[in-house]
C-alpha cells in the first residue's frame, strides 16, 4: 500500500501540489484524474524520485520514500512510467528492456531471463521487432516498450503517467486492458494517472480527482463516474 | 611509392594516439557533459610517474601498467573531489543558471590542468626529458630491405587497436556498458530503470583517465616529456573529437584517424611549417558543411 500525506511540491515558483493525500490500495488500480496543470505528473515525479518533496509524507511497505533517489525507489519495488513514451530512441528494443532489469542482474539472473520472457509474450510485436532501434517504433510499441522496461524490474507499484497520450483509441483500449489483467492476474498495485478520465475510470478501482494542487474528490471509480457535478466542475463534460 | 608507405603508417600510428585522446574526450562529454581540458595534464602526470619508475631501474612493462592506474586513479579522483562536489551546488544563483552549469566544470578543468603542471614542474623540473619505447622506433628492417615503417608504429596500432576493440565490446555487449550509453543518452529513464548515474559518471571519468594515459605513454618516445608537451595533443585530439563528432565515440576515433593522416601527408609532401595550416582548413570545412561533425548527431547540438 502506498500512502500519501499532505504532500507539497513545487515546480518553480509553483505549487504543484497543495498537501495531496490519499493512499493506492494493494492489488487495485487507483487513477489521478485532473485538467492539464493540475499536478498529476508532479505528483507520479514526486513519488519516484524525480523530484524533492517540499514537505509531507510518502509511505510505502512501511518505509517513508521522502529524500531516496530514483534508482533506489525502483530498488524498493515503485517503478515508473513517465509521460511521452519514455524509451531510449537510439538504443535498441532488446536493449530498452533489458536495460530494466539490469540492477536486478547480479541476484536474480534467471528470474531476470524469464520476466524478459514474460514481458515478450505480453507484447509479441516487441518480440518481432527486438533487434530495431527504439526510434523506429510507432507510438503504441513505444509505449508497450516503456512499460515492459519497468515491468522487467519486477514491481510491486507501477506509476503510469498519461499512457493515452497521442495514441489510437484502439491502441489505448489495448494497453489500458493489458495493464488491468496484470493488476487482476498477479496482484500489480497500479497507479494511473490520465487527462482521459473516461478511459481510467472504467478500469480503476479508485478515483482521485485533482485540481489545482488539491485533491477534491477521492472516491470508488464508479461513483466518480457517476457524479455529473464533478464532472462538470473538473473535467468539462 | 615508398614514401607514399611511409606517409601512412607514420600517419596511421599517430592517428590512433589522436584517437585515444578523442576517446577519452568524448567518454566524458556524453557522460557528464563536460570538456575536459585537464585530460593530457593527467596523462602528463602520469608518463612522468612511469619515467620515474623507468629510471629507477623498473622495467617499462611495470612502469607503463602503473602509469595505466595513475591515469585511472587520476579520472576518478578529478570527478570525485571536483565534479561531482561542483555539480551538487545548486544553492547558488550563479551556478545554478543553465550557462554557468555548463561553464564551471569546464573552468575547473582548465584549474586542474594549471594544479598537474605546476606540480610536475615542482617535482620533476620543468625541463624537457625523453621518454622510452618497448621497440626499435628507427626504420624496420626485413630481409636487408628498410621497411616504411618502424616497429613502434606497429605497436602503437596494435595496442591501440586492441584497445578499441575491448572498448567496444564493453559498450556493446555488458551490461555496464549499456547502462553508460543510457545515462549518456537519457539520465532520467536510466535513473527509473535503477541505473546509478552518478556512480556510472565516475566510470566515465575513469576509463577517459586510462585512455588519456595509455596516449601519453605512446606519444612521448616521439614528441619527448615536459609538463606543457602534451598541450599540443590535447588541441589535435580535441580537434579530431570536432570532426568526428563530439557526441560520438566512433566519431571520435574516426577523427583522430584522419587527423594523423593528414597531418602526415602534409609533413611529408608539403612542410611541417603548413600542419596548422590543413588543421584549420580541415576542421572549417567540416563545419561547414556538416557541423555536428562526421558521425555526430544534429539533436546533441541543440542543446
Amino acid at each position: 500500500m502506498l500512502k500519501i500525506e499532505n504532500l507539497v511540491a513545487e515546480y518553480g515558483a509553483i505549487r504543484a501540489l497543495d498537501g495531496v493525500s490519499f493512499t493506492a490500495a494493494e492489488g487495485k488500480i487507483t487513477t489521478v484524474i485532473g485538467a492539464n496543470g493540475a499536478g498529476k505528473s508532479t505528483l507520479l515525479r514526486t513519488i519516484s524520485g524525480l523530484e524533492r518533496a517540499k514537505s509531507g509524507q510518502m509511505i510505502w511497505a512501511d518505509k517513508s520514500l521522502i529524500g531516496k533517489a530514483p534508482e533506489s525507489i525502483v530498488r524498493s519495488g515503485i517503478a515508473h512510467v513517465p509521460e511521452g513514451h519514455a524509451v531510449i530512441s537510439q538504443l535498441t528494443v532488446a536493449e530498452n528492456i533489458e536495460m530494466g532489469s539490469l540492477f536486478r542482474r547480479r541476484h536474480f539472473r534467471s528470474d531476470v531471463k524469464l520476466a524478459i520472457e514474460e514481458v515478450y509474450e505480453l507484447f509479441p510485436r516487441l518480440a518481432e521487432r527486438s533487434k530495431q532501434l527504439a526510434g523506429t517504433l510507432s507510438g503504441g510499441e513505444r509505449q508497450m516498450l516503456a512499460i515492459s522496461r519497468a515491468l522487467v524490474s519486477r514491481p510491486k507499484l507501477l506509476l503510469l503517467d498519461e499512457p493515452s497520450l497521442g495514441l489510437a483509441p484502439l491502441v489505448v483500449e489495448q494497453i489500458i486492458q493489458t495493464v488491468n489483467d496484470l493488476c487482476r492476474k498477479s496482484g500489480l498495485t497500479v497507479l494511473l494517472v490520465e487527462q482521459n478520465a473516461n478511459t481510467a475510470l472504467a478500469v480503476a478501482d479508485y478515483g482521485v480527482l485533482l485540481s489545482l494542487g488539491k485533491v477534491v474528490a477521492n472516491l470508488p471509480a464508479a461513483e466518480l463516474k457517476a457524479d455529473a457535478s464533478l464532472r462538470a466542475a473538473y473535467l468539462g463534460y | 611509392m615508398e614514401q607514399f608507405l611511409s606517409a601512412v603508417f607514420a600517419g596511421t600510428a599517430s592517428g590512433s594516439i589522436y584517437a585515444l585522446v578523442a576517446l577519452g574526450l568524448v567518454l566524458v562529454w556524453r557522460g557528464a557533459g563536460v570538456i575536459n581540458f585537464a585530460q593530457m595534464g593527467q596523462a602528463m602526470f602520469s608518463t612522468y610517474v612511469a619515467s620515474t619508475m623507468i629510471i629507477n631501474g623498473y622495467s617499462y612493462w611495470i612502469a607503463f601498467f602503473v602509469a595505466l592506474a595513475v591515469g585511472t586513479a587520476l579520472g576518478t579522483a578529478v570527478d570525485l573531489l571536483v565534479m561531482r562536489p561542483l555539480s551538487g551546488k545548486r544553492s547558488s544563483a550563479m551556478l545554478a543558471s543553465p550557462a554557468m552549469r555548463g561553464t564551471v566544470p569546464v573552468i575547473a578543468s582548465l584549474g586542474i590542468l594549471g594544479i598537474l603542471q605546476a606540480a610536475a614542474g615542482m617535482i620533476w623540473a620543468a625541463e624537457e626529458r625523453g621518454f622510452p619505447a618497448p621497440v626499435n622506433t628507427l626504420g624496420l628492417t626485413i630481409g636487408g630491405t628498410v621497411m616504411p615503417f618502424t616497429a613502434f608504429d606497429l605497436f602503437v596500432i596494435g595496442i591501440v587497436l586492441v584497445t578499441l576493440i575491448i572498448t567496444t565490446i564493453f559498450f556493446q555487449k555488458t551490461g555496464m556498458g549499456l547502462a553508460m550509453r543510457a545515462s549518456a543518452l537519457n539520465p532520467e529513464v536510466a535513473r527509473l530503470s535503477g541505473i546509478r548515474t552518478s556512480s556510472v559518471r565516475t566510470l566515465s571519468w575513469a576509463i577517459s583517465g586510462a585512455a588519456s594515459s595509455l596516449a601519453g605513454l605512446l606519444v612521448t618516445p616521439n614528441t619527448n616529456l615536459s609538463p606543457n608537451t602534451l598541450d599540443l595533443i590535447l588541441i589535435i585530439g580535441f580537434t579530431a573529437t570536432v570532426i568526428g563528432g563530439l557526441d560520438s565515440l566512433p566519431g571520435g576515433v574516426l577523427g583522430g584517424f584522419i587527423l594523423g593522416l593528414v597531418i602526415s601527408f602534409v609533413n611529408v609532401y608539403s612542410s611541417p611549417s603548413d600542419i596548422f595550416l590543413a588543421i584549420l582548413a580541415l576542421l572549417l570545412i567540416v563545419l561547414l558543411v556538416r557541423p555536428q561533425g562526421i558521425l555526430g548527431s544534429k539533436e546533441a547540438r541543440r542543446v
